[in-house]
């Protein structure tokens, strides 16, 4: 029988911060996208939807155990899903970034507008990677207190 | 409870790194060639299961093999130590000498300026001197080498802590030593060991750069004094001689900058002498009264004051010598070679004196932040120096100021002179000059031949040089026998330098008393002149013309030199001329109308018409009047200003600079485009074959394309294999041209018979060994450079490269480029005859040489994007004429053969405000039509992605997506790379379905491609089994391990939970 109306523990409080470090990524991304056409991230779409699917899993591995109680199936799945997703928004990102981080690294080192590119590439991409760290210590975590 | 919160944190956490493993294994495979240059590891190989007929086409020599057919790697180093000693003692240039040189063996000598003991070998970044180097206290006094303990080093920056490091090129050296005769000095040891204690903090290397604020480090007096306050003690027993080393370097995406020195160094430019350096000289004189200066630089350093003053007994110029070079260095102190090179450069007293000087560096439309939208587009050089470059400008200047004419003795221009412009003063050493230790009389054996012939509309006009060379000294020589000419000039008509080189040759070793004659083929065309408001009655304008006339030809030491000995012919007074003058040594001859046409070069050596294809270059063009091109009617008048801050007004040169070139099409009938024909032909039986054999179009039919396009899509180090005509993902490709860049032991060949195995002790030496570019057109000698080619060929058979992204053939437009090392010279000809020997030598063993960066690279400031505007003249007869001669290549032509270049890297910049890559009149109407390239044309890297219809469509013949693998699975035609375009078009299989000139282009360029690769080594391999296999190296085994390492935690973990979580319930 679902149990309701928990309250929240630090568990929780991981999973939002998660979830508002998908957000920051997604904003991240799209600024980088959105600096220079030459440096626009052409799936930024892909990315955008991952971000939004692990901000959802992240608030569904609070919702379900404060239904269903801590460490419940559907919220572990939640979780899992969620640093999964984050995961693989980086790597959309990474995937995307590595020739102008290759270039910023060795023959393209003056390039100012691509630094600042990469400046906030790496906002976005430290944001998804968090975010999955965040969710991983919520899973060794309680969501909910126990009443 | 707390078990079940553990297990669900480590299968959380195992699904993190699961996903991490999925994530580095998708990126190692999609560049998984880079990653195999990076670590030297090898993750696919091309395996032929039928051995016949494979490994016939090019082989190495056969003194570089073992008994059994493997790769002796001991011979082969010990083969590059002697050519790379031979290229820097041949390139060498001894410029002052008083009678100090050469240097008897047995001298005790004393090593002054920290580069002597850091010399710089080769450039930072770009082509770098790899590997155990012979350093110069070794190469005068040791008779062995020790790699174990010098390999070269090179600067990088620490990204985790963000500090510069000196870092080592390659890693231990455990392999052979090799013996040699060095120089049999005796060097002192207390300064090379006080140099060797100072370069620990100082951050010198011998693959340094320059810098936009450069300080040359070399240490003061005091600091000397620091380390050993009783240094001088050491001078009496090591005062035979002073050897100073000054040092300036040369690099990839770096320049020198006017007034770009470290304040406080007592210079205000980087290429001046610094009070330390001045210092180091003044020891120098303390301790020995016999000075030799050493210029170890591939630009021309200020020495001007050390040329006058007679302390200094004698100053050589060594370039950047290369891993071994110092041996060659050597081999001139001591006197076991004569030297014979000339300066590939004219070395003025202050380099800011060229007209060049005036526009370099970082340049931004005054109104770019309100007008361009495209990235790399805001910058600019207005080269108003027009075709008055290098010598160019000083001798011609020379020329009208001692004929009083053109204003040429006006104050504009000046700063060595002290009143009115003078050329003794403004210049230090004349370009091609040089001496030697002995002496030679030369004279014209017979009347010049002059030979014109005409075939249809094609003019062949040429004139053979006789001279014979007696060498009247006491000792062994060479000499080199430069022909330059004069065209006549009419006051204020077209633009022509007063001198220019038209070819070279040298003489062999020639002993006391031995005459050897040369023959010297002057192409005639490279003494016309391009007048671009020629009307050629055909609605076009532009074309070269030959003005009836006076013509003047003579040898000379250098293009001064030559000049003077035409003046003399022209019976100017000898007292007002700088310099010696002979007029035995010129030759005149008239040129009419009946003898040559004025339109004899109209149409180009493949029949084309030639007219004006690069208008846009000239900023007047878009915007008349606003630039003022440097003219010899006024030199005082038109010398250069600086064009800061220029606006655009020009919509036309708007739309350009934003990219707007090219629109797809998408209603076009393409019917008569075959593609994807049933047919048995396979690429493998094209080996050989000319470009217009037509088994081509047989083959290209039978491709798709969608394969069509993926070849020209992902050029560069690999490419796509197209399965219709049996060809494989290949790795092609490497950078530098002085030597192929993998290591012996990190083959891409590895089934070849000759592979040197992983387990050689040589294994791990790297090719990249030679000297600089300048070092090897200083050598003014068509054979070296051939036979560099031809080593670096031998290499590639080594190394399984069948393409190498070099010789850089820009020019060198002023000393300020930091990456001259990378390319020849300021003069068009020797630059473009020395390519053209480089790359004939390497195709001899199916290396594909493909000269860098095709065109107007001039400077690496901006070097993504900027537009340099030039006039068509300058940008013909400087620029383009040594690509021009490389890629016609006419002194191999036979006629069963097109000999020439297979291939080329298109430049980053711009010309005018069309980007290089997609202007078809640089690509296509002179590249192919008028030069007749055909081969792989590929872009620079990662270069202009957003104008894929553009680039296609322009002759380029493929991108350069550097690194990338996996086609067609990992890397697919609609990658997100290629997603922003600037016409809007989606890039996929079938973005030009509609547009047939673009499928013609595609199809042209897989012709091109294919063709290219089908010369190459990349043959030995190829016959109807070839396939790829996928290797595993340890990064792949690795990622593999993680993967399945964490799926199964996860699993393991997820388990525990589950059964935690159900006997919870249960309890």
């Amino acid at each position: 029988m679902a149990e309701k109306n928990k309250k929240l523990s630090v568990g929780a409080y991981l999973n939002c911060l998660a979830a508002v470090l998908g957000v920051v990524g997604i904003v991240a991304a799209l600024i980088c996208s959105n600096m220079t056409i030459t440096y626009r991230l052409g799936n930024m779409g892909t990315i955008a939807v991952l971000g939004v699917f692990g901000i959802c899993l992240a608030i569904l591995g609070i919702v379900f155990p404060s239904r269903f109680g801590n460490h419940d199936y559907l919220g572990t799945l939640s979780v899992l899903g969620g640093i999964a997703v984050f995961t693989a928004a980086f790597g959309q990102i990474l995937g995307e970034r590595i020739l102008l981080i290759a270039g910023l690294f060795s023959y393209d080192s003056v390039n100012t507008v691509g630094w600042q590119v990469f400046y906030v590439t790496a906002v976005a991409i430290a944001a998804f990677i968090i975010a999955a760290i965040v969710l991983i210590i919520g899973a060794f975590l309680k969501t909910v207190k126990n009443q | 409870m707390k078990k079940t919160g553990i297990f669900r944190g480590l299968a959380a956490l195992m699904t993190f790194l699961l996903s991490i493993s999925v994530i580095v294994g998708n990126t190692l495979e999609s560049f998984s060639s880079t990653i195999d240059t990076a670590l030297g590891t090898q993750s696919e190989m091309m395996v032929t299961d039928d051995k016949d007929a494979v490994y016939d086409k090019f082989t190495p020599p056969a003194e570089l093999l073992n008994e059994d057919g493997t790769g002796n790697s001991h011979a082969l180093i010990q083969a590059a130590i002697d050519l790379n000693r031979e290229q820097a003692a041949e390139g060498t240039v001894l410029l002052k000498n008083n009678g100090v040189l050469p240097l008897a063996s047995g001298a005790n000598v004393t090593l002054f300026g920290i580069r002597s003991q850091v010399p710089i070998l080769g450039s930072s970044f770009g082509v770098k001197a790899f590997g155990g180097f012979i350093n110069l206290d070794e190469a005068l006094q040791n008779n062995v080498t020790d790699f174990a303990h010098h390999i070269t080093t090179s600067l990088s920056q620490n990204w985790a802590t963000g500090q510069v490091e000196r870092g080592y090129t390659t890693g231990e050296w455990s392999g052979d030593e090799f013996e040699f005769d060095g120089a049999g000095y005796k060097v002192n040891p207390t300064m090379t060991s006080i140099y060797t204690k100072l370069n620990e903090t100082y951050l010198h290397t011998e693959n340094a750069g320059p810098a936009e604020e450069y300080d040359p480090g070399e240490p003061s007096v005091k600091e000397i004094e620091g380390v050993n306050a009783n240094f001088k003690d050491s001078f009496a027993k090591y005062g035979d001689a002073s050897i100073v080393v000054i040092g300036r370097p040369s690099a990839e995406s770096e320049d020198y900058l006017p007034g770009g020195i470290v304040s406080g160094l007592g210079a205000s430019e980087p290429l001046a002498l610094t009070t330390n350096e001045k210092d180091a000289i003044a020891l120098a004189k303390e301790c020995s009264d016999k000075v030799i200066i050493l210029v170890n630089s591939a630009s021309a350093v200020e020495i001007g004051e050390l040329k006058d003053d007679p302390e200094i007994d004698a100053i050589l110029w060594i370039g950047a010598p290369g891993s071994y070079g110092l041996l060659g260095v050597a081999d001139i102190l001591c006197g076991k070679v004569s030297p014979s090179g000339g300066l590939a450069d004219i070395f003025p007293t202050y380099n800011m004196s060229a007209p060049a000087m005036q526009n370099m560096g970082n340049f931004s439309y005054a109104n770019a932040a309100d007008v361009i939208t495209r990235e790399n587009s805001s910058n600019y050089i207005i080269e108003a120096e027009g075709i008055y470059v290098g010598y160019r400008y000083y001798e011609t200047r020379y020329y009208d100021a001692v004929l009083g004419q053109g204003n040429a003795t006006g104050t504009a221009g000046t700063y060595a002179s002290k009143s009115g412009w003078d050329y003794d003063a403004e210049v230090a050493y004349g370009f091609g000059y040089g001496l030697s230790y002995t002496t030679f009389d030369m004279e014209y054996e017979g009347e010049p031949v002059f030979n014109v012939s005409k075939n249809k509309d094609v003019t062949t006009a040429t004139a053979t040089f006789n001279v014979k060379v007696t060498n009247t000294g006491n000792v062994a020589g060479k000499k080199s026998v430069q022909i330059y000419g004069q065209a006549p000039y009419e006051q204020g008509g077209i633009e022509k330098s007063a001198i220019v080189l038209l070819n070279y040759g040298k003489t062999g070793l020639l002993q006391p008393g031995e005459s050897e004659v040369v023959s010297v083929d002057v192409d005639l065309q490279y003494i016309a002149t391009y007048d671009s408001s020629f009307d050629n009655g055909d609605g076009t304008f532009g074309t070269y013309i030959v003005d009836p006339g006076t013509y003047y030809f003579a040898f000379g030491n250098g293009a001064h030199d030559a000049l003077n000995n035409i003046m003399a012919m022209q019976g100017v007074a000898a007292e007002s001329l700088v310099g010696e003058a002979n007029a035995d040594y010129a030759y005149s001859t008239e040129i009419t109308e009946d003898t040559l046409s004025k339109t004899a070069f109209a149409y180009s050596k493949t029949g084309t018409k030639i007219s004006n294809q690069l208008d846009y270059a000239d900023w007047n063009y878009f915007q008349d009047g606003e630039v003022t091109y440097l003219s010899r009617a006024d030199w005082n008048g038109t010398y250069p200003k600086t064009y800061s801050d220029m606006t655009l007004t020009s919509q036309e040169m708007i739309d350009y600079l934003n990219g707007k070139y090219y629109t797809v099409a998408t209603e076009d009938n393409t019917s008569d485009i075959v593609w994807g024909k049933d047919g048995d032909l396979m690429f493998y039986e094209m080996a050989g074959l000319d470009f217009e054999d037509e088994k081509w179009e047989e083959l290209l039919s039978e491709m798709t394309l969608e394969e069509a396009q993926y070849l020209a899509t992902f050029g560069g180090p690999s490419i796509p294999g197209a399965d219709s005509i049996g060809t494989v993902e290949t790795y092609m490709t490497e950078n530098a041209g002085n030597g192929i860049a993998v290591n012996l032991n990190a083959s891409k060949d590895t089934e070849a018979p000759w592979n040197i195995s992983s387990e050689d002790p040589n294994g791990n030496w790297h090719p990249e060994v030679f000297g600089s570019s300048p070092l090897t057109a200083a050598s003014f000698n068509p054979d070296l450079a051939k036979k560099l080619g031809e080593f670096i060929g031998i290499e590639s058979l080594f190394t399984g490269i069948p393409i190498l992204w070099g010789p850089g053939l820009n020019t060198h437009r002023h000393a300020y480029n930091g990456r001259n090392g990378e390319y020849y010279s300021e003069d068009p000809i020797l630059s473009g005859y020395t390519a053209m020997e480089f790359a004939i030598g390497a195709l001899e063993y199916g290396l594909i040489a493909a000269p860098k960066h095709y065109a107007f690279n001039d400077q690496e400031t901006n070097r993504a994007g900027v537009a340099p505007f030039m006039t068509e003249q300058r940008a013909r007869e400087v620029e383009l004429r040594a690509y021009q001669i490389a890629f016609e290549a006419t002194k191999y032509d036979t006629e069963d053969e097109d000999a020439g270049m297979r291939g080329l890297m298109i430049s980053f910049s711009k010309i005018g405000p069309v980007e290089c890559t997609v202007s078809t009149g640089l690509m296509t109407e002179i590249l192919k039509k008028e030069w007749g390239f055909k081969g792989y044309a590929v872009t620079d890297i990662y270069d202009d992605f957003d104008l894929y219809g553009a680039v296609l469509t322009s002759g380029a013949t493929c991108y350069d997506t550097r690194g990338m693998s996996g086609f067609y699975t990992d890397t697919t035609l609609d990658s997100p790379r290629f997603a922003n375009q600037a016409d809007g078009s989606a890039i996929s299989a079938t973005v030009f379905a509609g547009d047939a000139n673009a499928q013609q282009a595609v199809r042209e360029s897989a012709h091109n491609v294919l063709y290219a690769i089908a010369s190459s080594n990349l043959m030995n391999r190829y016959n109807a089994t070839t396939h790829v296999v996928k290797l595993n190296t340890w990064w792949r085994t690795a990622y593999y391990a993680a993967i399945g390492c964490t799926a199964a935690l996860t699993v393991l973990f997820a388990v525990l939970y589950i059964l935690s979580k159900r006997n919870k319930k249960e309890a």
